[in-house]
């Protein structure tokens, strides 16, 4: 399904070198490590976001590594939600996908009703939610979390975290979680990768 | 303490009401009492009331074909410079420039260049010691639309380029990631232009709001053209005498009221267009690192040249004269600076110029600064306590930006000179039109800084049992020290170059500003070759007192927003 090959990139410092990762069909996987080690690089990486300095990515065994972002088919929840405050609920849950039922989308995520609510309205977690509904509207090949749930609190957290857990397992969405969070990560996955030391870890 | 709580409340809330209502009347004293008192006289001396009087515009020969010229070249102009403007901007904004605060100061440079600057700045690349293509008179529309659009691009690059260097990366990029943003033209629809045409409409109405009330650039640029603005300048000064050329003032009556309409729509306009572009400016209020543009010097180049060539212009010509004989050409020579300097019987010295406008510029700082700054406070009071009252009291605010300077030198020649004549023995009259013009210019950079102001910062001075003048002098003045020096700078610099009001207020005599010297000048027969280096002098040192005081100012405007301008 996903598969990254000898994947390396450097800023000021080497952030990894050579690393190698599979992801198949409806699986998921924890990425963890401390500040700076890379992670988030190594999703923007995958999305397109930035490029590669050595390597390729495959998507369903096809090379992906020059291809825009757009064109991927990849799903991706930024640390911060990121809504279009000009549009409101609805209007940025279609922007996943034109036809998309809105209420039963909302409705998965437990925001029955929340449609013509406008964004800056919503607190942190809804917000996160609606981006979390919005990209599995889209039907993404595989969906990229960096750590989504960080700015929420841990009662919060280990609740949208258990709902996206279903959320992906209903549809078989391979899907990827950054995190700092050794507890999270290990509860989204069985197999948890430490970036800094590039060894999966069951 | 002797009063309940609910008591103390109400007494506050009383004293703010004062605080806000007392700047409040003495602008509508300055600003609306004139020209309500000029449209009595109007219509007390025309015997007509304003729509009665339309048709009188296309009748007379001096005013045929203006309405609809004006609207003409100020549509033209705004497209113009949106055209000119948005690259601009966008290169700004998007981008990571070296020295960008320089490079940002030179392009705005021409919305606070004079416009009788611009004008001559124009004249001299368009005339025989330049591409000498005023001959054809085919080319003077062209030019003044391009006038119009140097003057005007600034309003674009400072309401666009915050924008897009505000955005947050994650924006786009999530778009990117969504099928509605995989292509270009859906990231346009979805998202570039939902979160740009508010600024982009917003510099429109200003940018045709300043084109239509445009007035020495019609003048000097198409002279035979007449524009709303032209024939009440041309006509204004016989408007409000009894029994005198009524024609006069049925045309004054029916251009200003034209003006006006479309002036309040224009406001109506910006009000609602500013208030959707404050939604996108608040969901985005971090500065982000930039990539280096590869191809933008391509755009930014041209653009610096087209800023900077008229300015140059101006001093050049001041440089040359014409000489006399059979193939037309120029020396160089100082002697127009000479002629400027020592001044001759028929005007005064640039020197003497130069210290009338600075008086008149220091006259309307003293006044504006504070006037600004009180109803800054009031309208910002106001939104805190969300107050039906802030917006109308917003947009009262900007009407002398709007209402152009002819119209304002009328409302004081109509409204208080023609009812009482001593008031022409008053040197200080000349400075009301210009605190008029500065104050909203003021408001419009210290509002949005005490809008960005943490709130945390004054209560928590109240909470340190400072009063209301510590808190006045020892925390808002100092935090907002940068936003009011520019506003200071800003209304000086307004001040010296407002010609409209000037021209009709002092013409010829010892109270000439410099821009209106620089048109005295240029207005007398051109045989003597030192009459336009002369002229070009006069407006070089006014450019030059411009220039120094704005890359001043620049230098204390606040990153980001730093207000409309």
């Amino acid at each position: 399904m996903l598969r990254v090959e000898d994947a390396s990139k450097a800023f000021d410092k080497v952030l990894f070198k050579e690393l190698k990762l599979e992801l198949s069909s409806g699986e998921r996987l924890s990425i963890t490590g401390p500040s700076g080690c890379g992670k988030t690089t190594l999703l923007r990486c995958i999305s397109g976001l930035e490029d590669l300095d050595a390597g390729k990515i495959f998507l369903n065994g096809i090379d992906v590594s020059n291809i825009p972002p757009e064109r991927r088919g990849i799903g991706f929840l930024f640390q911060k939600p990121v809504l279009y405050h000009h549009l409101d609920v609805a209007g940025n849950l279609r922007l996943g996908n034109r036809d998309a039922d809105v209420s039963s989308a909302l409705k998965e995520v437990g925001l029955d009703g929340f449609a013509n609510r406008k964004c800056e309205k919503l607190s942190g977690g809804e917000a996160q939610r609606v981006a979390l509904a919005r990209a599995l509207l889209a039907e993404p090949k595989v969906l990229l979390l960096d750590e989504p749930f960080s700015a929420v609190d841990e009662k919060l957290r280990s609740r949208l975290l258990k709902d996206t857990i279903s959320l992906l397992s209903s549809r078989g969405t391979p899907a990827i979680l950054v995190t700092h969070n050794l507890k999270e990560a290990k509860s989204f996955s069985k197999n948890v990768i430490m970036i800094d030391e590039m060894i999966p870890k069951d | 303490m002797a009063c309940s709580l609910g008591g103390c409340t109400g007494l506050k809330r009383r004293s703010e009401n004062i605080e806000v209502a007392i700047p409040f009347l003495i602008f509508s004293a300055l600003v609306i009492i004139p020209l309500l008192l000029a449209l009595d006289r109007l219509i007390y001396v025309s015997g007509k009331m304003p729509w009665q009087v339309f048709s009188s515009l296309d009748e007379h020969y001096l005013s045929q074909g203006a309405i609809g010229f004006t609207f003409t070249q100020a549509l033209l102009s705004t497209v113009l410079t949106l055209i000119i403007g948005i690259p601009i901007a966008w290169q700004l904004g998007r981008y990571n420039w070296p020295k960008i605060r320089l490079i940002r100061a030179l392009l705005t440079l021409p919305f606070v260049t004079p416009a009788i600057v611009a004008a001559m700045g124009f004249m001299a690349i368009l005339g025989s010691d330049g591409l000498d293509i005023r001959g054809d008179k085919s080319t003077y529309l062209v030019s003044l639309l391009f006038a119009h659009a140097w003057f005007n691009i600034a309003l674009v690059i400072r309401f666009v380029d915050p924008v897009i260097s505000n955005i947050d990366p994650s924006m786009e990029e999530q778009l990117r990631l969504l099928p509605a943003g995989n292509s270009l033209q859906g990231r346009i629809r979805w998202f570039w232009f939902p979160l740009m045409y508010p600024s982009v409409l917003c510099a429109a109405v200003l940018t045709f709001v300043f084109s239509f009330t445009s007035f020495a650039m019609v003048r000097w640029m198409i002279p035979r053209n007449a524009t709303l603005e032209t024939v009440m300048a041309d006509v204004g000064g016989a408007a409000g005498i009894v029994d005198y050329q009524i024609f006069s003032n049925e045309l004054v009556l029916a251009s200003s009221t034209i003006q006006f309409i479309v002036l309040i729509v224009a406001l109506w306009l910006l009000s609602v267009l500013q208030a959707k572009r404050n939604q996108t400016i608040a969901e985005v209020s971090e500065s982000y690192s930039r990539k280096r543009s590869r191809i933008g010097w391509m755009i930014l180049t041209p653009a610096l040249v087209f800023c900077l060539s008229p300015l140059l212009a101006v001093v050049r010509a001041s440089l040359r004269i014409a000489e006399r004989g059979p193939v037309s050409s120029h020396r160089w020579t100082l002697d127009g600076w000479k002629s400027a300097i020592g001044g001759d019987y028929a005007y005064i010295s640039i020197l003497d110029a130069l210290q009338n406008s600075l008086g008149y510029a220091l006259l309307t700082l003293v006044i504006a600064l504070p006037l600004g700054w009180s109803l800054s406070s009031g309208i910002h009071m106001l939104e805190k306590r969300n107050s039906y009252w802030a917006k109308p009291l917003d947009v009262l605010t900007m009407l002398p930006l709007a209402i152009s300077g002819i119209m304002l030198g009328l409302g004081i020649l109509l409204g208080i000179i023609r009812i009482s004549t001593v008031f022409f023995t008053f040197w200080w009259m000349p400075a009301v039109p210009h605190i008029m013009i500065a104050t909203p210019f003021v408001v419009r950079l210290l509002l949005p800084a005490m809008r960005r102001q943490d709130p945390l910062l004054i209560e928590n001075a109240q909470m340190l049992a400072m009063n209301r003048w510590q808190i006045l002098t020892q925390i808002r003045i100092p935090l907002l020290r940068g936003p009011l020096i520019v506003a200071g700078i800003i209304a000086i610099a307004m001040s010296m170059g407002e010609f409209g009001a000037s021209w009709i207020l002092v013409r010829t005599g010892a109270w000439d500003t410099l821009p209106v010297l620089v048109d005295q000048m240029m207005s007398r027969p051109g045989f003597d070759p030192l009459v336009k280096p002369a002229a070009m002098a006069a407006a070089s040192l006014l450019m030059i007192t411009t220039l120094i005081l704005f890359l001043l100012a620049e230098r204390f405007r606040p990153d980001g927003d730093g207000g409309m301008f």
